[in-house]
């Protein structure tokens, strides 16, 4: 364990540039990825409700407009 | 001001402290408990320090119990030996009093992994920081977005089977006209020969159609905004009749006050639905 948190100093937080940058770059990645979750649980406590859920049952062919 | 109604209603009241009075008129208490112990005994919660506090009288100094009759009787023996020290708590159940506590499990055992533990929660914290401050901006500059409704008034779809080949439509786009031409073979070579260094602003056919065929401009002169005529003019384009400026084929100004060609509007081709979407 010792040997994983000293990889994890030397690479990360030795530097106060890599480890702003890393942080960064984690924010980006854990907005996406909390964007990404929170609508896929929304999409399903909401399933069936949502307009490109019930879209089949109402548009009709985009033919002779 | 008035005082708003009054929402609850007090009123002192006696409950009945028994259901039954004995003929002596002594109330019946049945199942009550004449054991309970006094205060400062432990209820159970000595922490495994089962030490009574010193400052507790002793149960023989005072006590209650059922006499005969239904009466109860109550005693108490007044200068029952009472210890108050400086303090009431129960001994410290140790051998030394002197001996130090053991404190060996607050002892660092790694001290890199505590310098990663501390280096990694002040990262995380600016983490969710940052994708907090993220959010709070995008979110902020969201609202000074168009909303759904006004891009969608900001879009018009003109269907291309509706032009005749040689023919102009003029529509209506955010308040301004917006002249299509479908154009004949003839007219865009005739637009594509023309030498651009007789052009006042030079630019080619190409750079002005993205299909030949179609043309789409913004039919407001360039010289003061007028709306030109279609199919007229010297050069087979448009003309103003407010100054005589005079346009090709290709939207271009040749002749008159005008400085610049008719400005190409941002538009798009829907060759799914046939149509050209403007905006």
């Amino acid at each position: 364990m010792p040997g994983l948190a000293d990889t994890l100093y030397n690479t990360i937080f030795r530097r106060n540039s890599v480890f702003v940058a890393s942080i960064f770059i984690g924010a980006f990645g854990f907005g996406l990825a909390f964007d990404t979750a929170s609508n896929r649980f929304w999409d399903y406590h909401n399933r069936g409700k949502q307009w490109k859920d019930i879209r089949d049952k109402y548009a009709t062919p985009a033919e002779g407009e | 001001m008035a005082l708003p109604a009054r929402a609850v209603s007090l009123k002192p009241f006696n409950l009945a402290s028994t259901v039954r009075t004995l003929p002596s008129g002594v109330p019946s208490v049945p199942g009550i408990n004449l054991y309970a112990k006094v205060y400062g005994a432990d209820h159970g919660h000595d922490h495994g320090h089962s030490l009574s506090r010193s400052d507790v009288p002793p149960s023989w100094a005072s006590g209650i119990r059922l006499g005969g009759g239904s009466k109860f009787e109550s005693r108490t023996v007044m200068n029952a030996p009472v210890s108050r020290g400086m303090h009431t708590s129960t001994k410290v159940p140790s051998a030394n009093p002197y001996s130090v506590p053991d404190w060996s499990h607050y002892k660092t055992e790694s001290p890199s992994m505590n310098r990663a533990f501390s280096y990694f929660m002040v990262g995380s914290m600016g983490l969710l920081g940052a994708s907090a401050a993220k959010a709070t901006v995008t979110d902020f500059l969201a609202t000074m977005a168009a909303s759904a409704d006004v891009l969608a008034l900001a879009k018009v779809e003109v269907s291309m089977s509706a032009i005749p080949l040689a023919k102009n439509v003029i529509i209506k786009w955010r308040g301004k006209p917006v002249f299509i031409r479908h154009r004949t073979a003839a007219e865009i070579d005739d637009a594509r020969h023309v030498d651009l260094k007789s052009l006042r602003d030079p630019e080619t056919d190409e750079a002005r159609t993205k299909r030949p065929e179609w043309l789409v401009m913004l039919g407001v002169c360039t010289h003061l905004g007028c709306v030109p005529i279609g199919e007229s003019g010297d050069y087979g384009g448009w003309f103003c009749p407010c100054h005589g400026s005079h346009y090709d084929i290709s939207g271009r100004a040749r002749k008159g006050p005008a400085p610049l060609n008719l400005e190409i509007p941002p538009y798009d081709f829907n060759d799914a639905e046939e149509k050209i979407i403007i905006g």
